[in-house]
């Protein structure tokens, strides 16, 4: 049956989070969600308010003293401010959410702009002053941000709900003294097939691989993207994600050079639609189309599965922008949102796991035990965060080669 | 001529009038000129002697790091070469389709050439990225693709993920660009001195040859050079309809800032794109100039 337009667009709509889309920057998957503070209504006292933030400031001591050490010294809490300004990802943060913070803390205009990529994030705020309170980079790019010194250190008495943050995520390369970010979502690099033909066992990536050669060449498509393609060979080998050794990356080139010819597309944004068509039925992605395609009676037998060889997660955070204007409605938002319902209601709204673990009661267990969102016990065990490794000789020499050789 | 000649015998004072008045109608030009074009060229140039800074970005440097390496390495240039004859085959695709359809509508449509250019312009209403997604359809298996390898009796066979999907892509997003200055040619041709060939003895070939292309000649020239540049800086099509195996300037370029962050060597790679770009549009109108003189001496 003939797939219409109208089903590819409204695919791409759905795809609610287009993280990591550079199309999205080009306006299609973006609706840049401006949700500036349209009509003020109902906004409550500022004193209540900031007697709010000022409680859960003194509850705090706590939690502080695991994170905060005695040297660095923060300013003091003041009143919640009356507005507040986020750089984001689009669609990235329950409106839900928004809304009721604003009534809880009477903040009158929560200003919600979008970005496309890291790149342009820090891009911003390598041009200049922004105006924004905070924003949300991938890890692996926040210690170009603490080096830039666009962001400032976390004072953690003032987020107490943040304690209950998964240990997996934290204390890791990006920022191994818990000073600088909140992890804030968190998904990983996997391999989505459809059931309905793909009837073999695809639980290592050394199964997929010998799929992609196998029973389904050219029916394959990885997502263009250096750093995650990378996953595959290093996993098989046995080897760090973020391997730089140049005998890793030999052994990585060719497992890659074999499996280009076996290779449908590089394709970052589409990729969906490819295997709702069953033009490719294995692909190496991410989860974001996976909630939409389930919903869809035609492809509701697409599946995820994250490699138990050990596979990629990446992992967005909220940091705080060095001259945030509204530092003490910054820490009231963090707080808020770490809430355990408020984070679960992250979750079910924008598709992506969760790491703070209190939140995890509220969540739906079939959301809980579903791959796409939270990985199995073994996967989880042998997830890998991603360091910055894009600038390593080899490897774009090796991408660049692997390109040129797909599909022929 | 006239006006001109009229302009000439104005007064000084009114002269200087319209002197500022010229200022004062080029200045957003100028302005936009300056800010986008001149500006963002200068920074471009800058960056490619400079150096990758350590979280990506731009260092402050100079050297010729950038382009040595773009020079010496082979499949860095690779990208070169496939924009430029994806894009010189793209621009005559564009001129097969858009030169009679443009000759259709300038001198046969008629009452009808109001909605002919109409049509020709209510695509550009949508989206590009849109109209490229829709192509993903026409050509897909469901459709041209899998009648073509229903005919020929290979199920295997597509057209999506080859140049030629490319190209089709290519032809379809910047044909408009190129029938319209045609168009603007060919409609204010004096029709009588195709009549007049005629008349002369010329048969339609030739009055064609001799007498049509030489006036739709500037036409011709500005819809190439319009839809050459974009072509050769293309990332969405060979994106979307390419499956990325088709891999031009475009994607080289995305992948260096985005996915490598090295603004230095992509910058490098923009610079010699625009140098690249300069050669062959300077060559393509020396080539139809000469061809023009030549012609108008041997009719002398």
């Amino acid at each position: 049956m003939a797939e219409t337009l109208d089903d590819i667009l409204k695919r791409a709509a759905e795809h609610k989070v287009p993280r990591r889309s550079f199309l999205a920057a080009a306006g299609l998957l973006g609706g840049s969600a401006a949700l500036a503070a349209c009509g003020s209504g109902g906004s409550t006292s500022t004193a209540g308010a900031s007697s709010g933030a000022g409680a859960s400031a003194g509850a705090s001591a706590a939690a502080s003293a695991a994170a905060s050490d005695a040297g660095t010294s923060f300013p003091p809490a003041g009143d919640v401010e009356k507005q507040l300004y986020m750089y984001n990802w689009s669609d990235y943060v329950s409106p839900k959410n928004m809304d009721a913070f604003k009534a809880k803390f009477g903040v009158e205009k929560f200003q919600y702009d979008t970005f496309a990529n890291n790149e342009e994030l820090l891009a911003k705020l390598q041009a200049g002053a922004t105006g924004y309170d905070f924003t949300c980079p991938t890890a692996e790019y926040v210690p170009a941000l603490v080096e830039g010194g666009y962001i400032q250190k976390l004072d953690w008495s003032r987020i107490p709900n943040a304690t209950t943050m998964d240990p997996a995520f934290l204390n890791r390369p990006w920022d191994p003294n818990n000073e600088w970010l909140m992890p804030k979502d968190f998904g990983t690099t996997g391999i989505l097939y459809r059931s309905k033909v793909v009837k073999e066992p695809v639980t290592t990536w050394t199964e997929f691989n010998d799929l992609i050669v196998g029973k389904y060449s050219g029916k394959t498509v990885f997502v263009d993207s250096m750093g995650d393609v990378f996953v595959m060979p290093l996993k098989m080998l046995g080897k760090s994600i973020n391997s730089v050794e140049k005998a890793d990356l030999d052994a990585a080139r060719d497992i890659l050079l074999t499996l280009a010819p076996h290779i449908l597309a590089l394709d970052s944004d589409t990729y969906q639609v490819k295997l709702a068509s069953e033009e490719a039925v294995l692909c190496l992605g991410w989860t974001g189309p996976m909630v939409a395609m389930r919903a869809d009676p035609k492809t509701a037998d697409i599946m995820y599965s994250v490699p138990t060889d050990g596979t990629l997660f990446w992992l967005d955070t909220w940091v705080m922008l060095k001259d945030a204007p509204n530092p003490n409605a910054t820490y009231a938002w963090f707080n808020f949102i770490e809430d355990p319902e408020n984070q679960a209601e992250e979750t079910n709204f924008n598709g992506y796991g969760t790491p703070n673990d209190a939140a995890k009661k509220f969540i739906d267990p079939a959301i809980l035990n579903d791959p796409v969102f939270f990985p199995p016990e073994a996967a989880m065990a042998n997830l890998e965060g991603a360091v910055d490794t894009s600038s390593n000789q080899q490897r774009i020499d090796i991408w660049q080669e692997f390109k040129s050789k797909i599909g022929s | 001529m006239a006006i001109a000649s009229e302009h000439a015998a104005q007064g000084a004072e009114r002269r200087g009038r319209s002197a500022l008045l010229t200022t004062v109608l080029i200045a957003p030009a100028g302005l936009w000129y300056l800010v986008l074009l001149v500006a963002p060229l200068v920074i471009v140039t800058v960056f490619s002697f400079g150096n990758r800074a350590r979280n990506g970005g731009y260092e402050a440097a100079f050297t010729l790091d950038n382009y040595v390496r773009l020079l010496t390495q082979p499949q860095r240039m690779e990208p070169f070469f496939t924009s430029l004859w994806m894009a010189v085959a793209g621009t005559i695709g564009c001129l097969l389709v858009g030169l009679p359809l443009a000759y259709f509508i300038a001198t046969r449509a008629r009452r009808r050439k109001g909605l002919l250019i109409l049509m020709l312009v209510i695509p550009f209403w949508t989206s590009f990225l849109i109209r490229t997604y829709s192509w993903l359809i026409l050509l897909g298996k469901d459709n041209l693709g899998g009648f073509i390898g229903g005919v020929i009796g290979d199920p295997e066979f597509r057209i999506l993920g080859t140049p030629f999907a490319v190209l089709i892509g290519l032809v379809y997003g910047y044909l408009p660009l190129m029938v319209f200055p045609l168009y603007v040619t060919l409609e204010r041709m004096d029709r009588t001195l195709v009549e007049a060939s005629k008349d002369l003895g010329a048969a339609r070939w030739a009055t064609f040859r001799q007498v049509t292309l030489p006036i739709a000649l500037p036409g011709l020239i500005t819809g190439s050079i319009l839809v050459f540049i974009p072509m050769m800086g293309e990332y969405v099509i060979p994106a979307i309809l390419g499956y990325g195996r088709t891999f031009l300037m475009g994607n080289a370029l995305v992948d260096a800032f985005i996915q490598t962050r090295n603004w230095p060597f992509g910058s490098a790679m923009a610079v010699l794109l625009i140098v690249i770009m300069l050669i062959t549009i300077s060559v393509y109108v020396w080539f139809v100039n000469r061809g023009r003189l030549g012609r108008d001496v041997s009719v002398l």
